[in-house]
C-alpha cells in the first residue's frame, strides 16, 4: 500500500556519530577518546569549554574511570593507553619518554616503571618524562583540542550539567544531557528566551513544546469520531472513489484540511460485511462538505449511503520532521553556514555581506515595475546572509518576493528553496516566480496530489505524468495500467516506482527553484538536496521549529518575508502557547535588533482604510498606491453615512449568546443586521464574490450563513456564495467588500478574540473599496486600540446608528480605556 | 568560506568549581600511586633494533612497518614538528606507529639537545 517514503524514513538523523563527545557533541575522530571503562565506554572530546578541566579529563574525575582508548582514526588507531613495560592502563599514570639517542617514544608508568634501574641503562631519558594529563587536558598532540569553530558551534555545557549528567550516569548510563532538562508531566514547560547558549538548548527548549502540541492535536483530532454519518458516492477523474459527507466543525476545534487522512467504517448488515477504508480530504465545499478519495477501491458498498463513522488518521509527520530538523540543526555542522548558526541562536556575530555582483535592474521579467521601497528590499536582501522582509497588508510582498527569488536563481549559486507554512502561498509564489521564466517545481505533499491546484502545470506529480520523452514511455505504460487497474502487480509495482522515483529526482535536479511548505522541505524527497539560498513567505505565522526545516538544509543565505503585525502561527496547546511556541523566529530575529526592510506602498485598501492601520501598526509609514478614485465603485449605490469615506461602524446593543455547542457565541440582532448590509450590497450591484463577512466565532459563522439562506431577502444561491469566515482564514487574502461582526457584547467580560492588535488589523486590512463594522461601542472602547478605531470613525463621522436606509450618528459614550490590555 | 566571527562572552571558570576539581583530580592521582607504589617493577623489554633506529631492520623482527611512509621528512610539518615513532604494544607483539609532536615539547627537546651536543663532540 502507497503511503509514501515517509514512514520508513527517520527525520534528523544527521550526521550523528557515535563517537561525539557526550557532553559537547564535536566529533571530529583526533579530537576524541573513548572511555575504557566496560560499563561506560562512552566518548569524551579534549576540548575545556567552559570547564576548568577538558571534556575527558572531566569525565575520568567526576566519573572515576581512569583508562581511556583511542579513535581508529586517530594517528596511534584504536589503542588502549598503555604502560609499555607493565601494562598499567591508568592514564593519571601515564607519560611518554624518550630515547636519548632516536625519536623513538613509549608510554611509562610513574609507578612503579620510571624507576626501573634497567630504563637508565638502556639511554632512556628519565628527566623528561612527560605526563599524558597535564593542565587538566590530555597531550594535545595525542589527542588534539577542537577548532575554536568546531567548539563554538558544540553544545556549551556547563560544569554544574556535567556533574548532574554524571550523577545520572550512575543509574542509568544512557541518559542524555536532554533527559536533565524534560520537564515532568505536570510541569510547566521552559519557555522559549531571546538567545541560546547552543543548538542543544534550543532543542532542548523547543522540543518539549512541539511535543505538547503534537500531543494535543492528536488528542483532538482522534477524538473527532463521529457516528451516523451519511454519505453521497461519486467517482473521481482518476476512477477513484470519493465520499461526500457533511463533518460539522466546532470552535477550536478540528480544522479539516485538505491532505488530512480520514477513515470511513461501516459495521455491516444482513447485507453487507464491515467495511472500513482510509481516504485523504480533497476538497471541502462552502456547504461543509467533505470529499474524501478513498484509497481502496474494492468491496465499497456504495449501495448504502446511512450510518458510516469517520475517524480522524493522525499523523505525526509534521512534528517529526520539525524535531529532526532541530537534531540536525545541533548535529550537522553542514546544516547551516556557521554565520546563520550563531546568528539564529542570538550570539554576537561581526556583520557578514554576501559578495555577490548586483544585478543592474532590480525588477525581473514578467512581474509589475517595483516601487522605490521593494527595488531597495531587493537590493539589500541580495547582499545580506540573513535578511528580514516585512510585508505589511497589499504592499506587493509576493512580487517583492518573486524578484528576490529570480535574482538568486541567476547568481548560480545552485537552486533556490521557496517556502510558506501554507498550501495557499507557496502557490501564489509558484506562480509568481514561474512567471520570470525561471524553471519552477510545485513540490506537493503526497496526500495532497488529489487535490486541486491553481499551480498544477507546476507541481512534481504533474510533470511526472507529462514529461514527454521517449525514455519515459515504460513509466507511462505502467501509469496507464494503474489508472485502469487499480494496482498493479508487484514486481510491475517495483519497476513503476523507480521509475518514477528517478524521473521525479531528474525533474527536480533540472529546476531554479523549489516550492514546497515548510513541513514539506523535510520531504524524503529532498533529502539529498541541498539548498543554499532559502525565502520563506508567510514566515510569522510559522513556528520556530517549522521555520528551521527549509534552512537545515545547507542554508547560506536566507530571506524571511511576513509582517509580525498581523497573526502569528496558531498553536492549539495553550500550555505550548504560553511557553512561547506561538512567537515566530521572524519575531525573535525582530527582538534580537534585525531591522526588518519594511514595504511601504500599499496598493490594496482606498486611501481612508488604510490610514487607521498604518498610524496604529505601521507607526504611519504606510503609503497610498491607489488613488480614491481607483476605489470609487462606479455605480454601486449604498448609504455610506459620508459619501467618499466607504466605512462606518455600526452600533449594535444586542446581546451575545452562548452558542448551541456551548463553546462558542454569537449575537442574533448582529446576524440580522449582516444580513440586511449584505443585501444592500447586492442590491447595489455588489456580486457575492465581492463580499467577505468576517466574524471571530464558529457560532456566529455559523448562525449568519444559516439565517442568511433562511431569511435574506433574495435569492438562496447569492448568498450560499458568499464568504463568511473567521479573521484567520482571510489573513492573506482581500475582499472589495468587508463586514465585521465583533459578536461580543458583554459587558462584564472581555472581547475575547478581538482582543489581539494583530487579529484586528488583519480584520481591518481585507477590504479593497469599503468596510462596515458591527459591534458594541460601551464594551468595544475599553481596549484602548478599540477606542482609538472608535475615535476614529467617530472623528469622521462615520459611527453610525438606525435603520440602514437613514443612518444617523450615534453619541453612544465610550468607556475609558484600561491602560494595560491583554 | 564559511568563516564566522562570533564575539564571545569570555568563559569564566568558577573558582570554586576549578578548586573543587582541582582537588579530586589531585585525590584520583593520590590513590592511583600510592596504590602501584609497593609493586616491584617489572623486567623492562625494548626492542633494542627501536633503538638502534636503524631504518634497515625496521621491518624485521615483530616490529611492524606501520608507521607508514619512511620518505616523509620531519620538515613536512613546516618544522614546527616532530616525527616520532611511538612504541606500542598489540598483545605480544610490538609495533611502532608515526606521530608528530611539537618540536618544543620536553620530550623532544631533551633528544634535539643530546644530539646536538654529540654532533658537536
Ligand atoms: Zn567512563
Ligand atoms: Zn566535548
Ligand atoms: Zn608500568
Amino acid at each position: 500500500e502507497e503511503t509514501g517514503d515517509d514512514e520508513n524514513y527517520e527525520y534528523g538523523k544527521g550526521d550523528f556519530t557515535e563517537h561525539a563527545c557526550r557532553y559537547c557533541g564535536v566529533q571530529n575522530p583526533a579530537c576524541v577518546v573513548r572511555c575504557n571503562v566496560p560499563s561506560c565506554r562512552k566518548w569524551f572530546c579534549n576540548s575545556r569549554g567552559n570547564t576548568s578541566g577538558s571534556h575527558i579529563v572531566n569525565h575520568l574525575v567526576r566519573a572515576k574511570h581512569k583508562e581511556v582508548c583511542l579513535h581508529k582514526d586517530s594517528p596511534l588507531g584504536e589503542t588502549i593507553l598503555e604502560c609499555y613495560n607493565c601494562g598499567c592502563r591508568n592514564v593519571f599514570l601515564l607519560g611518554f619518554i624518550s630515547a636519548k639517542t632516536e625519536s623513538v617514544v613509549v608510554l611509562l608508568c610513574r609507578e612503579p616503571c620510571l624507576s626501573v634501574n634497567a630504563l637508565k641503562d638502556m639511554n632512556w631519558d628519565l628527566s623528561q618524562w612527560c605526563p599524558l594529563i597535564d593542565d587538566r587536558c590530555f597531550l594535545q598532540w595525542l589527542v588534539k583540542i577542537p577548532s575554536e569553530q568546531e567548539q563554538l558551534r558544540a553544545r556549551q555545557i556547563s560544569a554544574q550539567q556535567i556533574n548532574k549528567v554524571e550523577e545520572l550516569w550512575k543509574t542509568n548510563p544512557d541518559a542524555t544531557l536532554e533527559d536533565l532538562e524534560k520537564p515532568g508531566v505536570d510541569d510547566e514547560p521552559q519557555p522559549v528566551v531571546l538567545k541560546y547558549e547552543d543548538a542543544y538548548q534550543y532543542q532542548n527548549v523547543f522540543a518539549p513544546l512541539i511535543k505538547l502540541e503534537a500531543d494535543y492535536d492528536k488528542m483532538m483530532k482522534e477524538s473527532q469520531s463521529k457516528d451516523n454519518v451519511t454519505i453521497r458516492w461519486d467517482i473521481g477523474l482518476n476512477k477513484k472513489r470519493v465520499a461526500y459527507f457533511v463533518f460539522p466543525k466546532e470552535d477550536n476545534e478540528l480544522r479539516l484540511v485538505p491532505g488530512d487522512e480520514l477513515r470511513l467504517r461501516y459495521s455491516g448488515d444482513a447485507a453487507h460485511p464491515a467495511w472500513q477504508s482510509v481516504g485523504h480530504v480533497i476538497k471541502l465545499t462552502a456547504q461543509e462538505e467533505v470529499a474524501l478519495e478513498l484509497r481502496a477501491s474494492q468491496g465499497v458498498p456504495v449501495d448504502v449511503n446511512h450510518g458510516f463513522s469517520v475517524d480522524f488518521v493522525w499523523k505525526s509527520t509534521s512534528f517529526d520532521r520539525m524535531q529532526g530538523a532541530m537534531k540536525t540543526f545541533a548535529v550537522d555542522e553542514t546544516s547551516v553556514s556557521g554565520y546563520i548558526y550563531h546568528h539564529l541562536l542570538g550570539h554576537e556575530v561581526e556583520v557578514q555581506m554576501v559578495r555577490n555582483t548586483l544585478p543592474r535592474r532590480f525588477g525581473a521579467p514578467g512581474l509589475p515595475e517595483l516601487n522605490a521601497s521593494q527595488v531597495f528590499a531587493v537590493k539589500s536582501v541580495l547582499q545580506k546572509p540573513i535578511s528580514l522582509i516585512q510585508g505589511p497588508p497589499g504592499t506587493g510582498k509576493t512580487v517583492t518576493s518573486a524578484a528576490i527569488v529570480y535574482h538568486m536563481a541567476k547568481q548560480g549559486q545552485g537552486q533556490v528553496l521557496v517556502c510558506a507554512p501554507s498550501n495557499v502561498a507557496v502557490d501564489q509564489l509558484a506562480e509568481k516566480i514561474s512567471a520570470t521564466g525561471l524553471k519552477v517545481v510545485r513540490l506537493c505533499a503526497k496526500s495532497r496530489e488529489a487535490v486541486s491546484s491553481p499551480v498544477e502545470h507546476l507541481t512534481l506529480h504533474y510533470q511526472v505524468r507529462h514529461l514527454d520523452t521517449s525514455e519515459k514511455s515504460e513509466l507511462h505504460k505502467l501509469q496507464q495500467l494503474k489508472d485502469e487497474q487499480g494496482e498493479l502487480s508487484s514486481s510491475d509495482e517495483k519497476k513503476y516506482k523507480a521509475l518514477k522515483r528517478a524521473t521525479e529526482r531528474e525533474i527536480s535536479q533540472s529546476a531554479d527553484v523549489i516550492c514546497c511548505t515548510c513541513v514539506g522541505a523535510g520531504d524524503p524527497r529532498l533529502a539529498n538536496f541541498r539548498f543554499r539560498q532559502v525565502l520563506i513567505d508567510e514566515s510569522t505565522q510559522a513556528t520556530e521549529p517549522e521555520c528551521l526545516i527549509p534552512l537545515v538544509l545547507g542554508v547560506k543565505q536566507v530571506v524571511l518575508v511576513g509582517d509580525h503585525c498581523q497573526l502569528g502561527p496558531v498553536i492549539m496547546c495553550k500550555k505550548a502557547a504560553r511557553a512561547g511556541l506561538a512567537q515566530s523566529l521572524f519575531e525573535r530575529l525582530v527582538l534580537l535588533g534585525v531591522k526588518p526592510i519594511r514595504l511601504q506602498v500599499q496598493y490594496r485598501m482606498h486611501p481612508c482604510l488604510s490610514e487607521f492601520p498604518s498610524n496604529s501598526f505601521y507607526e504611519g509609514t504606510l503609503q497610498n498606491g491607489v488613488t480614491v478614485n481607483e476605489r470609487q465603485s462606479s455605480g454601486i449605490d449604498f448609504p455610506w453615512p459620508v459619501p467618499n469615506r466607504p466605512m462606518f461602524f455600526y452600533v449594535q446593543m444586542g446581546q451575545e449568546e452562548i452558542s448551541a455547542s456551548g463553546t462558542s457565541y454569537l449575537n442574533r440582532t448582529e446576524a440580522a443586521n449582516v444580513e440586511k448590509i449584505v443585501t444592500t450590497f447586492l442590491r447595489s450591484g455588489v456580486v457575492p464574490s465581492q463580499i467577505g463577512v468576517i466574524t471571530p466565532y464558529e457560532g456566529q459563522r455559523a448562525y449568519i450563513v444559516n439565517y442568511m439562506s433562511r431569511n435574506g431577502a433574495l435569492r438562496q444561491q447569492l448568498y450560499k456564495e458568499i464568504e463568511v469566515a473567521s479573521v484567520d482564514s482571510f489573513q492573506g487574502r482581500e475582499k472589495d467588500y468587508i463586514i465585521l461582526s465583533c459578536v461580543r457584547s458583554n459587558e462584564h467580560q472581555g472581547i475575547g478574540f478581538l482582543n489581539d492588535p494583530r487579529r484586528l488589523n488583519v480584520a481591518l486590512t481585507r477590504a479593497r473599496y469599503g468596510i462596515v463594522i458591527l459591534g458594541n461601542p460601551k464594551v468595544l472602547s475599553k481596549q484602548p486600540l478599540w477606542n482609538g478605531l472608535l475615535t476614529h470613525y467617530k472623528e469622521h463621522e462615520c459611527l453610525v446608528e438606525g435603520p440602514l436606509n437613514n443612518l444617523k450618528q450615534s453619541m453612544v459614550q465610550f468607556q475609558k480605556p484600561k491602560k494595560i490590555y491583554n | 568560506d564559511d568563516e564566522v566571527h562570533v564575539r564571545q562572552k569570555v568563559a569564566e571558570v568558577d573558582p570554586q568549581e576549578l578548586a573543587d576539581f582541582d582537588r579530586e583530580l589531585k585525590a584520583l592521582m593520590q590513590d592511583s600511586s600510592e596504590a602501584r607504589r609497593a609493586r616491584p617493577a617489572l623486567n623492562m623489554a625494548i626492542p633494542l633494533n627501536v633503538l638502534e633506529g636503524s631504518t634497515k631492520d625496521h621491518h624485521g623482527r615483530g616490529v611492524d612497518g606501520e608507521s607508514g611512509d619512511e620518505t616523509l621528512v620531519e620538515e613536512a610539518k613546516g618544522n614546527k614538528e616532530v616525527r616520532v615513532k611511538v612504541l606500542v604494544k598489540r598483545g605480544n607483539k610490538q609495533q611502532t606507529k608515526q606521530m608528530y609532536i611539537p618540536r618544543d615539547c620536553s620530550l623532544v627537546q631533551g633528544t634535539k639537545q643530546k644530539e646536538a651536543a654529540e654532533l658537536e663532540e
